[in-house]
């Protein structure tokens, strides 16, 4: 392992798991059967963000993509576009935190690069050389001194203006002289007052991801320092930082939405988001490197995680066996019930065990009756299995619990496994015991499943197969180890207290 | 109490459960220091299988219930119905059951009804007994393809034990180790426990002095009695009959087979005295709890087993010559 990060490049940092957010333009228009055009921007993957799994989903509009200076530009367009049309782009983002440290003596400087000094100028709503942009420049202070000092005081300005909901377009001289705006009336003031200073600067337009949905967008605003574009956002006092959920959309003083006028045109940012492991993970585990076979067999992440995991669960019920002394049905189906929960959750993980038990042991005990041989007795129970789930999931379908009717996507085997051994146990040592063993094998399953189903142990286990070894070695010495149970403290408490019962 | 003498008491209280937990025998413990070094895997067979172990028993001269009839197969089992009939008192087992599953227990033969009386009143027709042979042979009672089925004479308890549990047998168990006994006690099934001996089901242990044959401890559901549970009669103070035989068959029981940790159960005949019924090569730990006593403290007594048996030697070999 230590030569894996030493010399490989592994960081042990890159196993903790990204959030990675799903989000949904949902626009809708009545085309009223004429010609409609839509044009809006689309994020770009950058240092910051990583977009993938792009897809579109639009009824008679199609899209064309393009780039116009810094930003995508997404254009639908269509004719004969009925009421009620929609447009559904989707697409997934895993965004990053950024801080940036400028150093205190930088000078602003006198001559730029073209590219940047193209965010020196007046816009329509960005009045550079207003002269109250002057005038406020000098009274804050930021006409003078080095970059960092003019920076703080713009942004220590602008994030001081009053806030107020959004309320359209506000340019930067409106902003000055209400002292109050919303995010893209501070930003614009920012932009006038940076440039006027001599920094380049522009706006940035996008969202602020949130798990649901809304229509707000946001702005913030980038200054050129030392051939960085570094972020600032004084509506929500971030300086030279951004937190992970700000997603880009474009660069400069935009509108996010253009369309034909007259078609009634909504639109909703829908957002969702899960754990994911880093792509830097992926990218930088090389040396046996299973993650790559999988992608190269074309096998699911899902499986390499599950099989890698599988030894961390058992170990996880030996612990429980061995040094809690929980009961539990073999040493394996712990494991196997809470991979097959994965699929799943944990909830209905546990109610497909419970129901699949119950009919179980009553199918074995009408069966017990014809004294069957063990063999065909499983096979008839396998069955039973089969009957239980698909009537579950009918009667999930018509109960309308849309999570029950997954139950069916557990391994039949590993239920009517653990059907058999709670049966067995119930008529060889009576129903304490065998509930006993139950309950037991319900609380490690759900122990594995929080365990196994941990993203950030799944990546350190792919990145680093070796950890199993030191699965091995916790077993070698779990299996040396002579120490009484847990619950053995219970059942020999008298004779520990030196007064037996 | 001010908090210091409350936290040196604390302490006492630690130290004394970490010096008891030396002697008190976990399932890590027993398996890692008593039943692998001691039981070869190998070797388990002997114990889990009743017929292997009698077989050795018998080479040894330990006294163990006769057999009638073994059928290895399905087609002993006319031939064994047959030889059977007209004669009572015996026991059909599977030759690999555990828990007691697969016994039954035959009465007298009833020669005008042409069957048997089961213990419990109920008949048997011979065609019952041919099929509940087979059923053992298909190793219905035994969690394995195929097995055998062996009849025995019945036991006819000692009255002493007769009157612990009228309905079947008790047997005394006795832990050996490398041949010595270290531990023993009476197990007694009863109503409450459906008639097996576990005590985990409601059986009673009755905790037996090596030395005397003495009963002075009983526990009933983990908790410590002095009178049957159920039929009120006492159980302390009994004295075991034949208590230097019955310990001297489980030393030769356990010399007869290479397993050094067993529990060796053994029942008293009225007639015949001490006999064998089978032995346990993962014996369990209850008897701690039934003894009062962690199986440590008796280990440690019968430290050196060769030694003990040395001068148990030299003793009898000084009766005999004075």
């Amino acid at each position: 392992m230590a030569f894996k990060i030493r010399a490989l490049g592994y960081s042990l940092a890159d196993v903790f798991p990204a959030r990675q957010y799903e989000v949904t333009y949902a626009l809708s228009l009545d085309g009223h059967g004429g010609d409609v055009r839509v044009r809006s921007f689309l994020p770009a993957s950058d240092e910051r963000q990583l977009v993938s799994d792009e897809r579109d989903a639009s009824s008679g509009l199609s899209l064309a993509v393009g780039v116009d200076g810094p930003n995508r530009l997404a254009t639908w367009s269509g004719a004969d576009v009925p009421d009620g049309a929609a447009i559904r782009h989707v697409f997934r983002v895993i965004p990053r935190a950024v801080s940036y440290a400028i150093p205190a003596d930088l000078t602003v400087p006198d001559t730029v690069p073209t590219s940047a000094a193209v965010w020196l100028r007046p816009e329509e709503e960005i009045q550079v050389d207003a002269p109250e942009i002057a005038e406020a420049l000098g009274s804050i202070g930021a006409d003078r001194g080095p970059l960092l000092a003019r920076l703080q005081r713009i942004h220590a300005f602008t994030s001081g203006l009053t806030p107020r909901p959004f309320k359209g377009t506000t340019d930067a001289l409106t902003a000055l002289r209400l002292r109050e705006a919303s995010c893209n009336g501070k930003s614009r003031l920012f932009v006038a007052l940076a440039r006027a200073a001599g920094i380049p600067a522009r706006l940035v337009g996008g969202l602020v991801l949130e798990s649901g949905s809304k229509r707000t967008s946001h702005q913030w605003v980038e200054a050129y320092v030392a051939g960085h574009w570094v972020p600032f956002c004084p509506t929500n006092g971030h300086f030279a930082e951004l937190p992970e959920r700000y997603l880009t959309l474009y660069r400069g003083d935009e509108v996010l939405f253009h369309h034909t006028a007259d078609v009634n045109f909504d639109y909703r940012f829908e957002t969702r988001s899960e754990l994911v492991p880093s792509a830097r993970a992926k990218a930088s585990f090389t040396f046996l490197d299973v993650w790559g076979l999988f992608d190269r067999l074309k096998l699911p992440f899902s499986l390499l995680r599950t099989i890698l995991m599988l030894p961390v669960g058992a170990l996880l019920t030996v612990l429980f066996r061995n040094v809690v002394g929980m009961p539990t049905f073999g040493t394996f189906l712990p494991a196997l019930l809470a991979a097959a929960a994965g699929e799943t959750g944990a909830a209905f993980g546990v109610v497909a065990v419970l129901v699949v038990v119950a009919s179980v042991a009553t199918a074995r005990w009408a069966m017990s009756r014809l004294e069957l041989l063990h063999s065909p007795t499983l096979a008839i129970l396998l069955a039973a299995v089969v009957f239980t789930l698909i009537a579950t999931t009918l009667a999930a379908e018509r109960l309308g619990i849309p999570e029950l009717t997954r139950v069916t996507l557990f391994p039949i085997a590993v239920l009517a496994i653990c059907a058999e051994r709670f049966y067995l146990s119930l008529t060889e040592h009576g129903a304490r015991t065998a509930g006993k063993e139950l309950a037991g094998t319900l609380v490690v399953m759900l122990g594995c499943y929080v365990v196994m189903n941990s993203l950030a142990l799944q990546v350190l286990v792919i990145g680093f197969p070796e950890v199993l070894f030191l699965v091995i070695a916790a077993n070698v010495y779990l299996g040396r180890w002579i120490g009484m149970r847990l619950s053995e403290y219970r059942r020999f408490r008298g004779l520990l207290a030196g007064d037996p019962p | 109490m001010s908090p210091l003498p409350r936290l040196a008491a604390l302490r006492r209280r630690g130290r004394a459960l970490l010096a008891a937990r030396e002697r008190v025998y976990g399932i890590n413990r027993r398996n890692l220091e008593l039943v692998y070094p001691n039981n070869a895997r190998r070797d388990y067979p002997l114990a889990d299988d009743k017929l292997l172990a009698k077989a050795r028993f018998e080479a040894a001269g330990v006294p163990v219930p006769r057999t009638l009839a073994v059928c290895d197969g399905l087609f002993a089992v006319p031939g064994v119905v047959e030889a059977l009939r007209g004669r009572g008192g015996f026991v059909v087992k599977p030759a690999n059951g555990s828990g007691g599953g697969g016994i039954v227990v035959v009465g007298p033969w009833l020669p005008e009804r042409g069957g048997w009386r089961r213990a419990g009143g109920r008949e048997l027709a011979p065609a019952e007994l041919t099929r509940h042979l087979a059923d053992l042979v298909f190793g219905v009672h035994s969690n394995q393809l195929e097995d055998r089925a062996f009849v025995e004479e019945r036991v006819e308890p000692h009255p002493l034990f007769a009157g612990l549990w009228a309905d079947g047998l008790c047997d005394v168990r006795v832990i050996t180790m490398h041949g010595a006994p270290v531990v023993s006690m009476i197990r007694v099934p009863t109503a409450e426990s459906g008639g097996r001996a576990n005590l985990h089901q409601g059986g009673l242990g009755i905790a037996v002095d090596l030395e005397t044959g003495r009963t002075f401890r009983a526990l009933h559901r983990g908790c410590a009695v002095e009178r049957h549970p159920e039929s009120g009669a006492p159980l302390l103070g009994l004295d075991l009959p034949a208590w230097p035989e019955l310990l001297d068959v489980a030393r030769r029981a356990a010399g007869a087979v290479p397993l050094g940790y067993l529990g060796v159960d053994v029942v008293v005949d009225h007639v015949r005295g001490p006999l064998v019924l089978e032995i346990n090569a993962r014996p369990g730990l209850e008897i701690q709890n039934v003894v009062g006593a962690g199986l440590g403290d008796a280990l440690a007594r019968g430290a050196p087993p060769l030694a003990a048996a040395a001068a148990a030697a030299a003793a009898a070999a000084e009766r005999g010559a004075t």
